[in-house]
């Protein structure tokens, strides 16, 4: 997978017919083999820009910052990233008028010792589901399995799962480079914030973190779309899928085989009512 | 170290002075400050703000913080404290105003609302050691009547007649009988300061002290002679923290009082 | 000082670390998530005190953890009781073994902060009663770059006991301070005392090291050049894609922001002291609303001249000390390197 060639040519387009100010890709770091994203304002540094089976990042998290908003934006997105710029752009964040997207068929990526990305191998979405252009063939939609990593987790004992992840949470040390990596916490203030809130102190106590962390998986419960941006970018190598995958079956399971972003304008499994969700619970 | 409130003050709809009292009356001798330093306040529980002392030692017993309701501990402060209640002061922090260098010099206080805080421990410093300063002058502003602080104390330093003292508000109000203006141009056309042997000490929401340095550059002070405090968020207030750096500069140990000179040298982040 | 070498060989060495972690309270890089960290053990299996692996967290953690209690209070109508936290789990004497290099010397440099007017008594302590063992490494990472920081390779002062391996299974140990010095005395299993080509050989090994950097920058340049540099166009530039969490300031073996945060539950109450950040956008806010910093630049800014000019202005160090930590960590591979190197070098219109 190597569409460098082609995103050049089409950034260069762009900017030479003056139809975006910013693209945003990614570039070679120059200092080991990973790729960096970049954020290109100029025509004359479109030549910095790849993209490999190592261009990792999902992008759409840029749009979430000051300096891309209401600009008029081109970047490239693979599969799992357009589901969430679907999702951004149902829930008003950014405008379609103002993007032009390149979708990629994507092949996967791969993690840091070269194998082919767990989330790639049980990705259900490789092809860009919004774009304007779109690089590779598409392999279309696959079905959806349940994780590997949940099937184990169910089949442990309640007591097990807590001394498991009590001990992840003990490794956390509430950078939030997971929340500010993830392109759906795009919220200006956090209620996970000692600054902004009243309901978390900032202590990074093996509690707090539980509660911090649960707080913003079940934020992200029907709208994760499995990028792992989160994961990739924790410094401690927790486990975090494990938090998105089993909210991500549950809601599959009881919301009608719910899957985020996967259409346009869709509002996502809670924003939504249907007859036949689940009313069990309700007394 | 706990302290007991010994009396709430509504100063304005959103400030409030609290006059704190040590619960051990042993450390009352013991706790000395100069004017502009400061101390950190804590609402246990809720989180610790840092306040500067609003009273001067000369006037020992008790001494005052006053309290903006902006943050979330300081609404807490606002909410939850009553007269009779506990919280915990560590200090006094951080540097003072150059007494030293005043002596004998002719005073002029410029105030902008709750700036006349840390200004009241100075004033309230020097009317207490009149003789040691010639002209004394305090022009004090803030947006409406109701925003001024310390009201009862205005009133006695007006009578007060080896003081001069000059209020303004922003906009004209009915019963309103003092100047009309902002702080800068009261400054300007009003006070008309001589600059000769007079240090200026400021202190304001940052838009006005911008605006009365202009001014006060434009009369011909020299950046040495004006000195102000700066509110930079703090949180140890042992220069350990990082939180106040501004360059290499710690505002909780090398600060908070600058002279503009000093300002100057410092990269413009605060 | 007169420096006394020990030497050994892979087994020997074994055996005085073995002979530690049994006699000791003792810290070692332990794996956990496919990542290194220090952690207590009680043996020496699962833990590799010679790995070349840099840990992700700093041993910074072992001094200044991640979140401490500060204090302990009780507040009810009869009144508020303050009282100390009398358990410091780190206070104890103690041994590390694996600390690289750069992060010992990150240790020197706090101490310039923690040891400057008011006195962090629990800090001080912690270190007094640590005893740091740390290997020499024998090969610069990817993203090392320490030797271009003001640093003699040849000078291991800031371990207690520094391990060479010289090749051929041949270590030397060598204590750098009296504390150091001490330690071998009483715990010298596996050891013999090193004969007269010990020198020669870790000149070789130390030189062998220092060919092995990728990155080198010229440190005094860029210490006297970035220090016009503050309103340098580059910054913008640099930080246009960091996505401003923590992680940097979190694994880097110098800094040392900090944060105080209550946790009350009815009446009981504690005070905790927690890694903060200036990357973090609220850092600097102020209650009123003002935040002198309220863009990614200007942190990005703060962070890079803290590291390369302010503190050396302050304490006479530089606050970075190469080790690449953050760089490693990063969500989106930023490189310290880079943005020093990039500001240093755009042009000021």
């Amino acid at each position: 997978m190597d569409y460098t060639k082609q995103i050049k040519e089409i950034a260069g387009k762009l900017f030479s017919e003056e139809k975006i100010d910013v693209f945003i890709g990614y570039r070679n770091s120059g200092f080991d083999e990973n790729q960096v994203p970049v954020l290109i304002h100029h025509y004359q540094d479109v030549d910095q820009l790849v993209f490999t089976e190592k261009s990792v990042f999902n992008l759409t998290n840029y749009l979430k910052y000051e300096h891309t908003r209401n600009k008029r934006v081109g970047l490239v997105v693979k599969g799992c990233d357009s589901r969430a710029l679907n999702l951004m752009l149902t829930e008003n964040q950014v405008k379609r008028e103002n993007l032009y997207i390149v979708g990629i068929a994507c092949e996967g990526v791969v993690d840091e010792a070269g194998q082919k990305a767990q989330n790639c191998l049980e990705c259900v979405m490789p092809d860009s589901v919004v774009f304007d252009e779109m690089l590779g063939t598409p392999s279309g939609k696959r079905e959806y399995q349940v994780n590997a990593d949940i099937r184990e987790l169910d089949g442990k004992e309640l007591t097990e799962r807590l001394t498991y992840f009590e001990e992840v949470f003990e490794n956390c040390i509430r950078c939030n480079a997971c929340r500010h990596s993830c392109p759906l916490c795009y919220c200006d203030k956090c209620c996970i914030d000692q600054e902004t809130s009243t309901l978390y102190h900032g202590a990074n106590t093996t509690s707090s973190a539980f509660h911090a962390l649960m707080t913003w998986s079940l934020h992200l419960a029907g709208r994760c779309v499995d990028c792992r941006n989160c994961e990739k970018a924790c410094p401690s190598h927790l486990p975090l899928h494990l938090l998105h995958k089993q909210n991500e079956k549950v809601v599959y399971e009881n919301f009608q085989e719910h899957q985020a972003g996967m259409i346009e304008g869709d509002r996502g499994a809670f924003y939504k009512y249907s007859m036949s969700d689940p009313d069990d619970f309700i007394m | 170290m706990i302290c007991t409130i010994d009396k709430i003050i509504q100063e304005t709809p959103d400030i409030r002075t609290y006059r704190l009292k040590f619960r051990e009356e042993s450390l009352t001798e013991q706790f000395n400050w100069m004017p502009g330093q400061f101390v950190e306040f804590s609402l246990l529980g809720s989180g610790e703000c840092t306040f500067c002392i609003a009273s001067s030692a000369t006037r020992k017993g008790a001494f005052d913080c006053s309290i903006k309701r902006a943050g979330i501990v300081t609404a807490d402060i606002h909410r939850d404290l009553d007269e009779g209640d506990e919280v915990g002061i560590r200090g006094p922090y951080g540097n003072w105003f150059p007494l030293k260098d005043l002596k004998g010099k002719n005073l002029l206080f410029v105030g902008g609302g709750i700036g006349l805080a840390p200004l009241r421990s100075l004033i309230q410093y020097a009317i207490d050691n009149r003789s040691d300063y010639a002209d004394f002058t305090i022009l004090y502003g803030a947006r409406t009547s109701a925003d001024l602080c310390y009201k009862e104390e205005l009133e006695e330093w007006k009578n007060n007649e080896s003081l001069q003292m000059i209020l303004t508000i922003d906009k004209p109000e009915d019963t309103w009988k003092e100047h009309v203006g902002v702080v800068p141009k009261i400054l300007e056309e009003v006070v008309k300061p001589k600059v000769e042997n007079t240090k200026v000490i400021t202190c304001g929401p940052p838009i006005m002290i911008k605006y009365t340095l202009m001014s006060l550059d434009k009369l011909g002070f020299a950046p040495k002679d004006v000195i102000t405090t700066l509110e930079m968020k703090m949180q140890c207030g042992l220069g350990k923290c990082g939180r106040c750096n501004i360059g290499s500069t710690y505002v909780c140990k090398d600060g908070p009082v600058f002279t503009y000179e000093e300002l100057n040298t410092l990269p413009d982040e605060f | 000082m007169n420096l006394t070498t020990y030497s050994t060989d892979s087994a020997g060495l074994q055996a005085f670390y073995e002979a530690i972690i049994n006699a000791h309270e003792t810290y070692a890089p332990v794996e956990k998530f496919g990542k290194y960290d220090f952690k207590k053990v009680d043996s020496l299996a699962g833990c590799d005190p010679d790995s070349p692996i840099p840990q992700t967290m700093s041993v910074k953690s072992l001094f200044f953890p991640k979140s401490a209690k500060v204090m302990k209070y009780t507040a009810t109508s009869e009144g508020t009781e303050l009282s100390d936290t009398t358990e410091d789990p780190l206070a104890g004497k103690r041994v590390v073994l694996g600390v690289k290099h750069c992060d010992a010397r990150g240790l020197q440099v706090l101490d310039a902060v923690y040891k400057w007017d008011y006195i962090d008594t629990d800090y001080e302590k912690r270190r007094e009663n640590t005893i740091l063992i740390s290997p020499r490494c024998d090969q610069a990472v990817t993203h090392c770059f320490c030797t271009s920081l003001d640093y003699d390779v040849e000078n291991l002062d800031a371990m207690d006991v520094a391990v060479i391996h010289v090749g051929d299974g041949k270590v030397y140990l060598q204590a750098r301070t009296e504390k150091g010095k001490n330690f071998l005395k009483e715990n010298n299993k596996g050891l013999s005392a090193a004969n007269g080509a010990a020198k020669e050989e870790m000149k070789k090994q130390y030189d062998k090291f220092a060919g092995s950097f990728r990155l080198s920058m010229d440190y005094k340049e860029i210490n006297e050049k970035m220090q016009d540099k503050f309103d340098s166009p580059a910054f913008e530039e640099v930080s246009s894609n960091c996505v401003s969490c923590n992680t940097c300031a979190f694994v880097c073996p110098t800094c040392h922001c900090f944060k105080i945060s209550d946790e009350k539950i009815r009446d009981k109450g504690v005070r905790y002291k927690s890694y903060d950040s200036c990357n973090n956008v609220y850092f600097t806010l102020m209650a009123g609303g003002h935040n002198p910093r309220p863009v990614k630049y200007r942190r990005w800014r703060q962070r890079s001249m803290h590291k390369f000019v302010y503190y050396k202005e302050r304490f006479g160090v530089n606050l970075c000390i190469g080790c690449g930590k953050c760089t490693i960590s990063c969500p989106v591979n930023i490189s310290i390197f880079e943005v020093v190197n990039k500001v240093v070098n755009t042009m000021q219109e």
